[in-house]
């Protein structure tokens, strides 16, 4: 690549994250996306509303039914989303106990509130296995686990912009959004469970 | 008391006193494994612990070797890196970079920090506060353990340290491959083949004492090893295999066993391997043995067994609109067939499905195998659990038969010697990518082979054992100085999903409790009376 390419790059890149970003980027507090010895949990990451189109694909629930992924998002209630495997060592056990905290902080309000975790490890994560770890998250009947094809996972992990490659790549994102038609609002890092609450209420308001 | 008998006193105290002596730091190690591996304490309960928020998390969930690894040398998951933490990582002084550390290198070492101290090492686990007094990452969790609990722990991360490992010398590497007696001859030889030639030609650039390469930027010095093939012919019965092995393993120290073949027996070389923390990589086996909480024995696919699943998946599907109810297997008696036959039944208990078994004399003729498809009716599907000579002795085929099966792996893939009346109507369970998707996969072993003067006699064993010698040499290679065996499986855990060149199969991924790296198959039928031209029933499918 020479200079001129480079600067053109760079300058693209620049408008890209601008454009991405805007004068919506907002900030919430994120503990730590990165993580070594020192890391201080970080107060303050951007966080960004995302218009993602959610893609017509099928997706088999942990209770087995072969279900559609646009309406089971569309099914009026605000929907909490993350994508997860059961083999995970670190990162997606700590995911599910932020939103198994947070169910259990929005008490009986988290019956209106559609959680999904989607498995990025389809052939391994089987409905019966999702089940399993369901149960261990203790996840109401508002928060559904979903499997399906490899190449569905794949799809919905591109459409949300989490896919890394593969599943020991992935790093802990969580999406919200208020309404079927509105934009997501992405968190990248490990979100403390108090902030979601207070992100979820604020991202109501805003309707 | 006479002295005499105070002598023998106190020889008895001497003797009990040494016995406490050698065997309490096993004993404490033994107790921090618990707490490491399992999330337990020594009293049976489980492990506390504390995230921010007020997230509690005990047990298994709370256990070290989620984040940290059975090596206790760390791992990296997406950006977070999780540093190593066996003891000489934890203890080391101070040092200016990576480069002057003298421990070997794993992603997430730290030079600049001080030492941990016993106590610090409590608060870390405790308090999460780090050696430099700076609060550790989030996912660490705090844990409620007791002084003696936090000395058994430590004690178990000290033993951890990398140190000496059989196999290793600092000229070679030492691997084995394990042959049980009742291995297919032929098969035996075309492993033994690619085994020997990969070897030989792995060792041909490597001079006698190469020198150590090093580079200033980073840790990654590393000296080139010749790599050692032992093979392990186990002999007799299965009861005496697993002191084969321990004889073996006495005489022929080795790093990690690679590759191996089967009958249809494995228990013994899986136990040995998991008693003995030997990594058993990869096995050209029809039937493994299962158990994903075991770690050290890694397989390509469950063989037989994922081909039962998806013939069981296929028949609940089919049952109600075919009218099915009554599944008819033949195999011979000790072949892989017969436990494949078991675990088809036991997927389908639940149906209310019958079950007949046909099953041959381990030596029968032709002529068994057509008394064994006499008496057969409307609504039953039946599976061949067979070897192509006898898939080439099937006879007529059945009028009153609903569905036929066939096992791909025993019977031949698209080579096997179906007779014409039956090529129409048989599903082959086929656990592998289909033979136009994977050409330009094997074309390449396949290519190796020719230049090499190895005869193909069993393509998909031969291509299976070059795919997993190219597997374990580039991840030694990633894992630079750092002989430690479980890392070793670690290694090959994290960097599997990466690999373009996956041979046979569409896709490798294995993690941690994932034990079987390819997980999937397909239902395929013959296109056509004669040529070996196969079609897929449907897409890709892990059951």
């Amino acid at each position: 690549m020479s200079n001129t390419d480079l600067i053109v790059a760079f300058a693209l890149a620049s408008i890209a994250l601008i454009v991405c970003s805007g004068a919506r980027a907002q900030h919430v507090a994120v503990i730590a996306s990165s993580h070594d010895d020192s890391a201080k949990p970080a107060l303050s990451a951007k966080q960004e509303l995302v218009p993602y189109v959610v893609p017509r694909i099928t997706l088999v629930r942990s209770d087995g039914k072969s279900v559609s992924l646009p309406e089971e998002m569309d099914d009026g209630r605000p929907v909490l989303l993350n994508f997860i495997y059961t083999s995970c060592g670190s990162t997606c056990p700590l995911m599910s106990q932020i939103f198994a905290q947070f169910q259990r902080k929005l008490g009986a309000e988290a019956a209106g509130v559609h959680i999904m975790s989607i498995s990025i490890d389809p052939e391994e994560d089987t409905p019966a296995r999702l089940k399993e770890y369901a149960r261990k998250f203790g996840a109401g009947p508002e928060w559904q686990y979903y499997t399906g094809t490899l190449s569905a996972s794949l799809t919905a992990q591109r459409a949300f912009d989490v896919f890394r490659g593969d599943k020991m790549s992935h790093a802990p994102v969580t999406l919200l959004r208020a309404a079927p038609g509105k934009p997501w609002r992405r968190i990248d890092g490990f979100v403390r469970p108090d902030d979601l609450v207070q992100e979820y209420r604020r991202l109501l308001a805003l309707m | 008391m006479s002295s005499p008998s105070i002598r023998s006193a106190l020889r008895s105290l001497a003797l009990l006193l040494t016995v406490w002596l050698t065997t309490a730091p096993s004993w404490a190690t033994g107790l921090g494994e618990r707490i490491y591996r399992d999330g337990m304490l020594p009293s049976g309960e489980p492990v506390q612990a504390e995230r921010e928020s007020g997230m509690r998390i005990s047990g298994s969930t709370a256990a070290c070797v989620n984040c940290h690894r059975r090596s206790g040398l760390g791992m990296k998951e997406g950006r977070t890196s999780v540093p190593p933490i066996a003891g000489s990582y934890l203890f080391q002084p101070r040092a200016g970079t990576v480069d002057d550390l003298e421990l070997p290198f794993v992603e997430g070492m730290r030079a600049d920090r001080d030492p941990y101290t016993e106590t610090s090492l409590a608060r870390a686990i405790r308090e999460g506060v780090g050696a430099n007094g700076k609060p550790l990452s989030y996912l660490m969790p705090h844990y409620s353990l007791s002084d003696d609990q936090i000395a058994a722990l430590t004690a178990y991360l000290k033993s951890l340290s990398p140190g000496a490992v059989p196999g290793v010398t600092g000229s070679t590497l030492h691997f084995a491959t394990i042959i049980t007696p009742d291995a297919d001859p032929v098969k035996r030889q075309g492993m033994l083949d690619v085994l020997d030639k990969f070897f030989t030609d792995k060792n041909h650039y490597v001079r006698a004492e190469g020198p150590r390469i090093r580079s200033s930027r980073r840790m990654m010095y590393k000296v080139s090893r010749r790599w050692e093939l032992h093979v392990w012919q186990l002999t007799g019965a299965p009861e005496s295999w697993e002191a084969q092995l321990h004889e073996h393993l006495a005489r022929e120290p080795v790093f990690a066993v690679i590759s191996g073949l089967g009958g249809s027996n494995w228990q013994p070389v899986h136990h040995f391997c998991e008693a003995q923390a030997l990594p058993c990589l990869f096995p050209n086996l029809d039937v493994p043995v299962v158990s994903e909480s075991d770690f050290e024995d890694l397989y390509l696919s469950k063989g037989v067994l994922l081909e039962a699943q998806l013939i069981a998946r296929d028949f609940q599907q089919q049952a109600p609109s075919s009218g099915l109810h009554r599944v008819v297997q033949v195999f011979r008696a000790g072949d892989a067939g017969e436990q494949a036959a078991k675990a088809l039944a036991s997927s389908l208990t639940a149906s209310g499905t019958t079950f007949a078994d046909r099953r041959l004399p381990a030596h029968a003729g032709s002529r068994d195998i057509a008394s064994a498809l006499r008496s057969l009716a409307q609504g039953d599907a039946l599976v061949l659990w067979l070897r192509p000579a006898d898939i080439a002795a099937l006879g007529t085929l059945p009028d009153k038969l609903s569905r036929v099966y066939m096992s791909g792996r025993m019977g031949g893939l698209e080579h096997a010697p179906l007779p014409a009346a039956w090529r129409g109507v048989t599903h082959m369970a086929y656990p592998f990518d289909l033979p136009e998707r994977r050409r330009t996969q094997v074309d390449y072993p396949l290519g190796w082979f020719k230049i090499r003067n190895i005869p193909v006699v069993a393509e998909q064993v031969q291509a299976d054992t070059y795919l997993v010698c190219g597997l374990v040499s580039d991840t030694v290679n990633h894992m630079v100085d750092t002989f430690v065996r479980d890392y070793l499986v670690e290694r090959i855990e994290e960097m599997l999903e990466h690999r373009i060149i996956t041979g046979y199969y569409p896709r490798l991924s294995l993690a941690p409790n994932q034990r079987f790296a390819s997980k999937g198959g397909y239902l395929v039928h013959f296109a056509d009376t004669t040529a070996t031209k196969v079609i897929a029933e449907g897409e890709w499918a892990a059951p």
